[in-house]
């Protein structure tokens, strides 16, 4: 389980975050929506510790992550698929699921690791020699994915793996979420602006906007209809 | 701590200071012997140099490890032009400074290419090629056994204009030079062409955005800063009589970098203290001459972790960039009347103001058609057309990678376009260079305020009019009358422009000092200055408190009202909402809707590129 | 045939030896874009070092060894205490200056406590007399030990970039250290390492230099510095190969210039090269242009 009390982040004098709470709980995605500039990346980053949090706590099943540097969380098994689909492009998609599973725990061995992404997603079996940064963007989005699994995380954190793909592509990658962490009771935080797409597979979800949590629910109490007018207002 | 820096800035920087101590190094002389003459006569010598240094690294931010090229070839070059074609000392001097400023100038344009480490790398070739010309050029340069027989008073052979020239009065002419050059040097730093320098080092991105020309700026510091060397190399080989490789090593680049990091670069005084103590200590400590190397090595570890600022930062406030005598004539606070103005300058400012006037015809002052652009294989912008129109403002909205930032960065030159045309006036001008652009009246803002740290508010808003000056360098370097008119008038209307946006509380308040929401106004304070009928800001309200926004609100329609057309690049809605007359929200590089704010929140396309989520379309 | 190939031959050792100044320059480079300006000083400390314990008493072999540590361990805390605190600050002129100023430390502090003259370099790779018959042409042997050193350095590198683990934790820090560090990539001492790794390069290259010129001093290391910058340029900064080809170039163009046109070209040219690569094609021949994000 995730959690974050109090949680404020600052970049300089620029605050990105004001007092959030939130929990998310093992075997659950819990989404985090908002227009860009909400907060969404800077509420990820934190938990990973690819930004420092300024006050407030955050814990992983009661650990205080708060002074701790980003590889070792990521040993702890928090693993962050960062935004703007960051791969490292220079290097093909073998060599980045190397890198990912040679700093992770490597409970299985690697050939195995690799045949069960590959499984999952036969395209990237076919370019595995080509480099990630010629790969389409729905491929890269898979390699990312995978990247993030292939370490066996307990909390996976996706920043916006939707960002324009098309819908059946989307499909394909959430259902790859949802099952892979439904299988390994894994804690998933989804940050996402598409709010339809991620709500059809959170359990809950948060609403950001300036920095602050505006709303929060049950993933069905979003999706009701009326509330369709108060999301969009929370982003427009 | 700060008073006592300013009192011994007031003391240094005083008249009466410069005069005594002129008076004091005039007549001292007299009264020494030889080896303190010459001792002081090295000491003009490396103030020069550190100046010259100083100029091309710590004010336009162009690291130089070769600067003993350019000592060198100063030396030469005069030692030379006296030796083999028989020209008379100063004509020599003058000549072996101006081959010097050539030579300095084509560097420029290899060396303004490359940023950084790779500039080091360059200067350094620079350098060490001068000494391997040297070395190796034995039917010129005499090669390693030198060149003997100079003109000096060193040899009693010096004489000028049929004088007998000896080591007291080299001296003195040496310190009427290096005071000439300082008052040159102060001159050009206080006047606008010496904060384009600094902008230059501050962002050369940012620089290009208000109309400097960044390739043209660093030729001019590499060739005045090559001059200055060159001078002090000409004047050294009159003074020592013999020229040899030795004296125009690495080394010596390295120690004239160490003089003016050490004195503080960035500062007048400070590569005076430098050069100062480094020339007075290895003369002085017998047992430093051995340590020399690990002294300098130890400085150059420790001197940007603990003395940034080197020795003058330290002690003194800096000199500001702005000259006393105009900020005096024009009143330091905003508020009210400025008391004792040229009654011309407070014309020119009004006139600049109100030149603005109200547009009323509704041509589109800017425009874009059919707009694409391409990164390897990525359309950023896929086919964009839109217009903006002055006297009104307009949102640029979309979801992340809707590319927005890329159309502004085409639309101000930053990128050229794969395709299509950006219009300005009805002239194409898609694929001209950043400050080109600036030129026509198209200003841009950043997403990260990209202002000089160390200049204070006022200062750097001054940066804006840069284009709008007409004095030359050389009337700048000398501080002609008409200078003075334009600071002074430039200066008035800058205050305006802070009243405008609120900043004249701290106008005199170091940039560095204070928090974003003052840098963020202060960018779009200095896009204000350079008067431009277009203005494009990239996120401006991002990080912005209530209060912040609320002022930035007041400076945009206050722009509006000057019948300026704005673009604004923005995520966040309500600030949007209250100012802008149009929105066009862009979404994968394309449009996807124009009109009014209250349309765009229910448009359906909007909504779905935004949530993902499918609308029927009501009212 | 026979001046022209041994003049190849020489510029190709000589080219070799330029190659690992350069892997050493390109390995701190991918990680952190920042060279060592001392890099020279470096080269020279590992043989004067070598030198003195080998003087002491210490095997030839093991002061050499001897000699390539200490530097590594010089290489580790240049990147403490002159990168890493400057690296917080921000900017570039920085780190120029406290590298260069160990730099200058280390030759001031050589020369205070070791004279600055010229300390004979024990000859371990064969005598500068002996040589190997090739095809009838005679080529000696030294040369060619270094050749097959710098060789086997090159691809040994190659291989440690591309088929390790922590090869690959290089590449990725190399490429987006945020990336690299929340996947776990321990990036602070990747850092360090690779700082460490270019300390131990210029201390075997400047053994070998040491070796070729039969002496060392506390002046040697900026011109090497310099041409070792040039080889790298002109292969592309941060490329293996790229390293390898523009020193070989390099070497072999210095020998070929000094032996037709004139010895003193011979050292200039390369300044003159490097102005030349960084004028016209600052990325190198084998390269990639660096984009920046505005």
């Amino acid at each position: 389980m995730i959690e974050l009390k109090n949680v404020n982040v600052a970049y300089g004098n620029i605050k990105a975050l004001h007092d959030i709470n939130l929990i998310a709980r093992p075997g659950e995605i819990t989404a985090v929506l908002g227009a860009n500039g909400a907060g969404k990346s800077s509420l990820l980053k934190a938990i990973a510790g690819a930004v420092q949090s300024a006050s407030g706590s955050i814990t992983i099943n009661g650990e205080d992550l708060t002074r701790m540097p980003t590889h070792l969380r990521a040993r702890k098994g928090v693993s962050l698929a960062m935004e703007g689909r960051r791969l490292f492009r220079g290097l093909s998609v073998e060599e980045n699921l190397s890198i990912a599973w040679s700093f992770g725990p490597r409970r299985t061995p690697f050939a195995q690791a690799l045949e069960q992404v590959y499984q999952s997603f036969p395209i990237l079996k076919e370019r595995r020699h080509g480099k990630s940064g010629m790969l389409s963007g729905g491929q890269q989005q898979m390699l990312i994915v995978s990247s993030v699994t292939i370490r066996e995380p307990q909390y996976m954190l996706l920043d916006e793996p939707s960002l324009g793909l098309a819908p059946i592509i989307v499909q394909q990658i959430f259902g790859f979420i949802t099952h892979y962490s439904n299988s390994r009771q894994t804690t998933v935080v989804l940050a996402e602006q598409m709010a339809a797409m991620a709500l059809q597979i959170a359990d809950q979800g948060y609403v950001l906007r300036h920095g602050r949590i505006v709303m929060q629910g049950t993933a069905d109490e979003l999706k009701k209809a009326d509330v369709v007018s108060q999301l969009s207002a929370a982003y427009l | 701590m700060n008073a006592l820096r300013q009192t011994v800035s007031k003391i240094l920087g005083h008249p009466a200071t410069i005069i005594v101590a002129l008076l004091v190094l005039w007549f001292w002389p007299a009264s020494t012997d030889r080896s303190t003459v010459q001792l002081l006569s090295f000491v003009m010598l490396n103030i020069l140099l550190a100046q010259s240094i100083n100029l091309l690294t710590g004010v336009a931010g162009q690291i130089s490890l070769g600067h003993a090229g350019f000592f060198a070839i100063g030396a030469y070059g005069s030692a030379l032009l006296v030796k083999s074609a028989g020209a008379p000392v100063i004509a020599a001097i003058f000549g072996g400074t101006a081959i010097t400023a050539v030579v300095g100038w084509l560097l420029a344009v290899p060396a303004g290419r490359v940023k950084e480490f790779y500039l080091a790398m360059m200067t350094s070739g620079f350098g060490l090629l001068c000494f391997e010309i040297i070395k190796e050029w034995n039917d010129v340069t005499g090669g390693v056994m030198g060149l003997s027989g100079i003109a000096s008073p060193t040899l009693k052979s010096l004489t000028i204009l049929g004088m007998k020239i000896d080591g007291i009065d080299y001296f003195r002419i040496l310190l009427v030079a290096a005071a000439i050059v300082l008052w040159l040097l102060r001159n050009f730093i206080q006047s606008h062409h010496g904060r384009a320098f600094f902008a230059i080092q501050a962002s050369e991105i940012a620089a290009g955005s208000i109309g400097i020309d960044q390739a043209r700026t660093k030729r001019r510091a590499y060739s005045i800063s090559a001059a200055i060397a060159g001078l002090a190399g000409a004047f050294y080989a009159h003074l020592v009589g013999y020229l040899g490789p030795d004296s125009f090593t690495i080394m010596r680049s390295v120690e004239v970098l160490v003089m003016a990091v050490v004195g503080g670069i960035g500062t007048i005084i400070g590569p005076i203290l430098g050069a100062v103590l480094f020339t007075y200590l290895p003369s002085k400590l017998q047992a430093f001459a051995a340590y020399q190397f690990m002294v300098y090595g130890l400085i150059l570890m420790v001197v940007f972790l603990l003395f940034r600022k080197g020795f003058a930062g330290a002690i003194a406030e800096p000199a500001r960039f702005i000259p006393g005598r105009a900020l005096r004539a024009v009143g330091l606070t905003a508020a009210g009347v400025p008391a004792r103005v040229d009654a011309s300058a407070a014309q020119t400012a009004q006139s600049s103001v109100a030149a603005a006037g109200h547009q009323t015809d509704a041509a589109p002052l800017l425009e874009v058609r059919d707009l694409v652009k391409r990164f390897a294989g990525l359309v950023a912008v896929d086919g964009v057309s839109l217009a903006l129109h002055p006297g009104r403002i307009t949102a640029l909205i979309g979801p992340n990678g809707s590319g927005k930032s890329t159309l502004v960065n085409v639309a101000s030159g930053i990128y050229t376009p794969s395709s299509g045309q950006v219009i300005l006036r009805g002239k194409e001008i898609g694929g001209q260079a950043s400050h080109a652009i600036a030129a026509q009246g198209v200003i841009r803002t950043f997403q990260d305020p990209r202002l000089v740290p160390s200049f204070t508010v006022r200062e750097n808003i001054l940066l804006g009019a840069h284009l709008r000056y007409r004095s030359s360098m050389i009337a700048s370097a000398l501080r002609l009358p008409g200078v003075m008119k334009e600071e002074q008038a430039h200066l008035l209307r800058a205050t305006q422009v802070m009243e405008v946006a609120g900043l004249s509380g701290v106008a005199d308040q170091l940039l560095e000092s204070l928090p974003y929401g003052y840098r963020r106004l202060t960018e779009v304070a200095r896009a204000m200055m350079a008067d431009p009928d277009v203005l494009m800001l990239d996120e401006p309200a991002a990080g912005l408190s209530e209060g912040e926004l609320g002022r930035l609100a007041e400076v945009i329609r206050y722009i509006k009202s000057q019948g300026k057309s704005v673009l604004l690049i923005e995520h966040h809605m309500d600030f949007v909402n209250d100012i802008v007359d149009d929105v066009v929200v862009l979404d994968s590089g394309r449009v996807i809707y124009r009109g009014d704010m209250s349309g765009m929140r229910r448009d359906p396309a909007v909504i779905e590129a935004y949530l993902g989520i499918q609308q029927v379309a009501h009212d | 045939m026979g001046f022209a190939a041994s003049l190849i031959l020489g510029g190709i050792s000589v080219g070799a030896v330029y190659a690992l100044i350069a892997l050493g320059l390109n390995l701190t480079f991918l990680t952190t874009r920042t060279l060592n300006f001392g890099q020279g000083s470096v080269m020279m400390l590992a043989a004067v070092a070598a030198v003195l314990f080998a003087g002491q008493g210490m095997g030839l072999y093991a002061a050499l060894l001897a000699g390539i540590v200490l530097v590594g361990l010089v290489g580790g805390l240049t990147e403490v205490i002159a990168i890493r605190p400057i690296a917080k600050l921000g900017g570039s002129m920085g780190w120029v200056v406290t590298t260069l100023g160990i730099g200058i430390f280390l030759q001031g502090f050589v020369a205070k406590y070791f004279g600055s003259q010229a300390l004979a370099f024990p000859s371990f790779l064969f005598s500068p007399r002996d040589y190997v018959s090739v095809f009838g042409v005679r080529l000696s042997a030294q040369y060619l030990v270094i050749l097959a050193i710098a060789l086997v350095l090159v691809l040994a590198f190659e291989y440690f970039l591309k088929r390790t683990a922590w090869g690959r934790a290089l590449q990725a820090v190399a490429m987006d250290p945020d990336l690299a560090s929340v996947m776990g990539v321990p990036v602070r001492k990747v850092v360090t390492l690779s700082y460490v790794g270019s300390g131990i390069l210029a201390g075997i290259a400047g053994i070998l230099v040491a070796q070729i010129t039969g002496t060392v001093d506390s002046a040697f290391g900026f011109n090497l510095l310099i041409f070792g910058f040039v080889a790298a340029v002109l292969g592309g900064i941060g490329n293996t190969w790229g390293a390898l080809a523009g020193g070989l170039f390099l070497g072999v163009t210095e020998k070929l210039v000094g032996g037709y046109i004139s010895t003193a070209a011979e050292q200039g040219i390369a300044f003159a090269l490097l102005m030349l690569a960084l004028a016209i094609r600052p990325e190198g021949l084998l390269g990639e242009k660096e984009v920046v994000k505005v």
